[in-house]
């Protein structure tokens, strides 16, 4: 007869090991917080200290005591006033609104002719796109600039989004997403008469909203940040995205530290309240883009 | 998703439609807007001010953001050029017309009545190439001696009265070089500026170029003459300050800018200048200031350091007509009063540069001496160019060597070989990129092989 | 067979946008860059146009200014490996169950995700020597908390704060003007303040996610299988943690050597515009200077070409180095 061995000093003997290691791990969550306190207040500080400078009168700026002993809220107004700062905004948002829309849906059609129709030559070309992901920026912007300005884009919107509405990164990021996506649902809606355009449109789309939405993150951030390309192009003031226009109120308006940290928190907010609203699919698709690369 | 992206297309057009009416408009109101490169200070705007009084039918506008030879060019060239740039010296001018962005205004002169012998010539290689006209001098200047009589009265020496050697101009300033009790400078007789070389050795009979510009001639015995009397100055009169010595001394840096301050602290008797040091030294913090104006000392030959500015107007402006209007106002009396008036140098055109209006300016009863100004414009030399090698590329292998003059890292004969040299190396690189420029040059040296 | 011809055409279709897109601003301008960086190119036609073969290549390795400008772009790579192990330990860090962990992680991203201008020009004046909170928070310390006692008993005389982005100095005795390393260049300067704030921004960015991620993705019957061993931290660590992470951080290595390659421009552009005697130009900037102020097409190309090459190079490296090490 089989007996049942007694497993029951096993099993104490592995709590027991369990507890000493949570044990020795509850001592460190104390020193955990602490660090995590401190570096906290490392990444806080300097974004603490633009905002409280921002209320500060210019000559108070210079006080080691952070706060101001007057409030100045009327700095942000000074910012509109010394500088053209709510068009600056909006080319901004224009242009990168532009380029959004131009890329993801390109990206979003390019990417489903190579996740979704079989066709001859598909992963060569696609793979020619791959390669193109590591050439640094300056190689293609010094030939695009000379093509700029052969065709009479300089300084203008044209300039601006043009170049920019193109994005092999976009067109990957999409296409291992809609990868994902079982092909048996394309064949049942062509089965059904649907052309590829319906599709796209109706089957495979609405599924690949998660990365469609992670790319339009990204693309708008990136672009509403973008610094180079703006900076060679841009001539006229009335044109000047918003890092353009910093660069110049910096540099231009003597040393009125306030205003300009006042012009860096309205510049910064933006970012932050969409980094709020849209984590997830940020931290997503960071890494979506490295796992999947 | 489609309602999503049609939804987002209708808003970015109607976003373009509004990004389209706020776009400013070359036509603002029944005023043509021009622009005009150039850098920003309040005498720019004034002049500006002034031409659109006289001329309600523009709005000319400054833009101090896009300054610079090739960003001016490459801009024109993509149709976004300004209607009128500046133009600082013949090799920018070179460059500008070689481009085809600077335009030829000589039949626009000849029918408007204006006339080249109606302005001074020191000017003519910042807007005249090859023959032909393409702009307007904003003004003309040459380089004299201002000197500070508080310290000419403190070291009991009196005032020059021009036309002088450099051995009477040495007596003097040696009086005028004095230490203290500890053994640091308390003045120079003499400040330089960084632009002396060239006057000196053109004094002794030296060039820079030969007269066919094919050649560097800095390495003849007259030139070196020049050179090594400037390294004198420095270190075997010591009347002038080496450029540690300067930094010791300075308090702000920047060519010429850092001269006119260390002049304006009382740190040098005589400094080399332009009229232009008024722009700055009419600031109150100077008011203490009593100024006299003098000759530069002369060798054998009498020859002063002469420059000048011009505006330039875009060949590929829509509105180069238009832009034309205002190299007329730049031959005419309002323009010219008011760069007298404002001191800015002295006006392009000879003849408003006489009379009482310009010999006394009511505003400053100080400066009495509006007329040497007048008197050494006449043997004022612009720098000399050749058309086989770049004047920038010249300008940074002078500087250079220059450099090592005044630290004494090099005697005269050295420099000059030195430079020569390396000139004559860039003219040749110049050369074989340029093959006819190359046949060009090769005619004209046939007779030396 | 008519299907596969309607698909190809459709497909066709769909792809034309972002191909011609492609094609004219990302593989032609590659293919042009390359053949145009062996001319004279200065795009304002005052000199003719020539095809020059390898004179540009040439001339730049035989111009001092770009071995400096290398050694500036690879001296501000040397903070990677403090970045990179310092978004490990965050991570590992918010890799518990503690009350939270959102907040921080929100915490720590912000500076990497809010990057750009606006960032920049706040940290110039927070870098300002005379009026800058760095610098009156280390001379209250030093001087007001008296800790300049101290140093002046070991040392021999006080210490002052920091130039920062004024000075030439740096941590590694580099040169300006030669490429030479050597005591009087001794300091902390802009190279280092540039360095320091390149921490503060990437180290919990998304290298920090990335770790996360991976952590999170290490089976939990590993860990228990060591502590049951009774393997202390440090070994639970060295035989589980890392050998799992290894993938993520053969990726994160990478990216960051591609990254750091290309970059220094924005930081050099707004906050020092290269200075002070060159010292934050790095290569990009550099390229900028020849391509866009002096409009030297031909030239920046070659250097732009140049930087390709050595970036491809480094990343077969690390793929031969590290590939290997993940196939483990």
């Amino acid at each position: 007869m089989a007996e049942t061995i007694d497993r029951t000093e096993d099993r104490e003997w592995i709590e027991g090991r369990k507890k000493e290691a949570r044990e020795r791990a509850a001592w460190g969550t104390t020193g955990r917080h602490f660090v995590l306190i401190v570096v906290g207040l490392t990444m806080l500080m300097p974004f603490t200290w633009m905002v409280l400078s921002s209320f500060k009168s210019l000559a108070e700026v210079e006080n080691i005591n952070p706060l101001p002993s007057t409030w100045h809220p009327e700095n942000y107004i000074k910012v509109f006033e010394q500088i053209p700062f709510a068009k600056y905004y909006f080319n901004s948002v224009f242009v990168a609104g532009w380029v959004t829309f131009l890329q993801t849906l390109t990206s979003a059609m390019a990417a489903y002719a190579f996740a979704r129709v079989q066709w001859r030559g598909r992963d060569t070309v696609f793979k020619l796109y791959l390669a193109t992901l590591m050439i640094p920026g300056v190689v293609t912007m010094i030939p695009n600039y000379a093509l700029v300005v052969k065709l009479h884009f300089l300084d203008s919107y044209a300039g601006l989004v043009v170049p920019a509405a193109f994005s092999a990164f976009g067109t990957f990021l999409l296409r291992q997403f809609m990868l994902t996506i079982p092909l048996a649902l394309d064949e049942a809606a062509r089965i059904d008469g649907a052309s590829h355009w319906q599709v796209f449109w109706n089957v495979v789309m609405p599924l690949a909203r998660p990365g469609v939405i992670t790319l339009v993150i990204f693309t708008f951030m990136g672009n509403y940040g973008s610094f180079f390309w703006p900076l060679v192009i841009i001539k006229s003031e009335y044109l000047r995205t918003l890092p353009i226009g910093m660069l110049f109120f910096d540099s231009s308006y003597g040393k009125q530290t306030n205003l300009i940290m006042a012009a860096s928190v309205m510049n910064i907010i933006p970012l932050v309240i969409l980094f709020v609203c849209t984590q997830r699919f940020i931290v997503k698709g960071i890494v979506l883009g490295a796992v999947k690369g | 998703m489609k309602t999503v992206y049609a939804g987002a297309l209708v808003v970015l057009l109607a976003l373009s439609a509004l990004a389209h009416q706020l776009t400013p408009r070359r036509e603002v109101g029944d005023r043509l807007l021009l622009t005009w490169t150039s850098d920003d200070n309040p005498a720019r705007r004034e002049q500006i001010a002034l031409f659109n009084r006289e001329h309600p039918q523009y709005e000319l506008c400054l833009d101090p953001n896009n300054v610079g030879m090739e960003k001016v060019i490459v801009q024109s060239l993509a149709g976004v050029g300004p209607d009128l740039f500046d133009c600082y010296s013949y090799a920018q001018l070179t460059a500008y017309v070689k481009a085809g962005v600077a335009w030829d205004v000589t039949d626009l002169y000849r029918r408007k009545g204006m006339k080249i012998e109606d302005i001074w010539p020191v000017v003519y290689p910042n807007f005249i190439y090859e023959g032909k006209v393409y702009g307007h001098p904003t003004n003309a200047a040459t380089d004299a001696i201002w000197f500070n009589r508080k310290l000419f009265d403190k070291y009991g020496v009196p005032y020059p009265a021009g036309d002088w050697t450099w051995e009477q101009f040495i007596e003097v300033a040696k009086r005028l070089t004095v230490k203290d009790s500890q053994g640091r400078y308390e003045c120079f007789g003499f400040l330089g500026n960084r632009s002396e070389w060239f006057p000196m050795i053109r004094q002794f009979g030296g060039r820079l170029f030969t007269e066919d510009g094919t050649r560097c001639a800095l390495n003849s015995p007259e030139a070196i003459q020049g050179i090594q009397l400037l390294q004198d100055l420095i270190y075997k009169y010591q009347v002038m300050p080496n450029p540690n010595q300067e930094s010791a001394m300075a308090a702000a840096g920047g060519w010429g800018t850092g001269t006119i301050t260390l002049f304006g602290g009382g740190k040098g008797a005589m400094a080399h200048g332009g009229r232009w040091w008024l722009c700055l030294l009419r600031d109150p913090a100077y008011k203490d200031l009593e100024l006299g104006v003098t000759e530069f000392p002369h060798g054998p030959r009498k020859v002063f350091w002469g420059y000048g500015r011009a505006t330039l107007v875009n060949a590929l402006s829509p509105y180069r007509r238009q832009a034309f209007d205002f190299i007329r106002f730049e031959h005419e009396r309002p323009y010219n009063e008011l760069i007298n008036n404002q001191a800015d140098a002295l006006a392009p055109v000879i003849k408003f540069c006489s009379g009482q209006a310009f010999l006394l300016n009511p505003e400053y009863p100080k400066e009495d001496f509006n007329q040497a100004w007048y008197d050494v414009m006449e043997y004022g030399e612009p720098m000399e160019s050749s058309p086989f090698v770049d004047g920038q590329v010249v300008q940074r292998i002078i500087d250079i060597q220059m450099d090592l003059v005044r630290t004494n890292a090099k005697s005269a004969a050295e420099a000059c070989r030195d430079a020569a040299k390396k000139i004559g190396q860039e003219i040749q690189k110049c050369l074989e990129q340029d093959p006819k420029l190359k046949a060009r040059w090769e005619r004209l040296t046939a007779g030396d092989r | 067979m008519k299907r596969k011809w309607a698909d190809f055409i459709a497909a066709m279709l769909f792809l034309l946008p972002n191909i011609s897109g492609f094609l004219v601003f990302t593989a032609g301008p590659v293919i042009f860059s390359l053949v145009v960086s062996f001319s004279n190119w200065n795009l304002q036609h005052t000199i003719p146009f020539r095809w020059v073969g390898l004179k540009n290549y040439l001339e730049l390795w035989h111009t001092e200014d770009f071995w400096l400008y290398t050694i500036n772009t690879v001296y501000l790579m040397l903070a990677l490996p403090a970045c990179i192990i310092g978004s490990l330990i965050l991570a590992m860090l918010l890799n518990q169950r503690i009350r939270g962990t959102v907040v921080y992680r929100t915490l720590y991203y912000l500076p990497s995700f809010t990057s750009g201008v606006a960032l920049l020009i706040l940290w110039k004046a927070l870098y300002n020597p005379e009026f800058g909170p760095i610098n009156a928070l280390l001379n209250w310390v030093l001087n007001d908390a008296h800790l300049n006692g101290l140093f002046q008993a070991v040392l021999g005389h006080p210490l002052k704060p920091p130039e920062w982005l004024l000075s030439t100095h740096n941590l590694l005795g580099v040169g300006t003007e030669h490429v030479q390393v050597a005591g009087k260049n001794w300091g902390v300067g802009a190279r280092d303040a540039i360095m320091l704030m390149g921490i503060w921004m990437g180290i919990g960015g998304g290298n920090m996610l990335l770790y996360l991620a991976g952590l999170s993705n290490i089976p939990q019957d590993l860990y228990d299988a060591a502590s049951v061993d009774g393997a202390g931290k440090w070994a639970v660590f060295r035989h589980v943690t890392w050998p799992s992470l290894a993938p993520t951080t053969f990726f994160i290595v990478v990216m960051s050597f591609i990254g750091g390659l290309q970059g220094g421009f924005e930081q050099a552009r707004v906050m020092t515009n290269g200075g002070p005697a060159a010292t934050t130009t790095t290569l990009s900037f550099y390229i900028y200077n020849k391509a866009f102020q002096e409009f030297q097409i031909g030239y920046a190309s070659s250097v732009s070409w140049v930087l390709f090459i050595v970036i491809f190079a480094v990343t077969i490296v690390n793929w031969r180095l590290g590939g290997k090490q993940v196939a483990e």
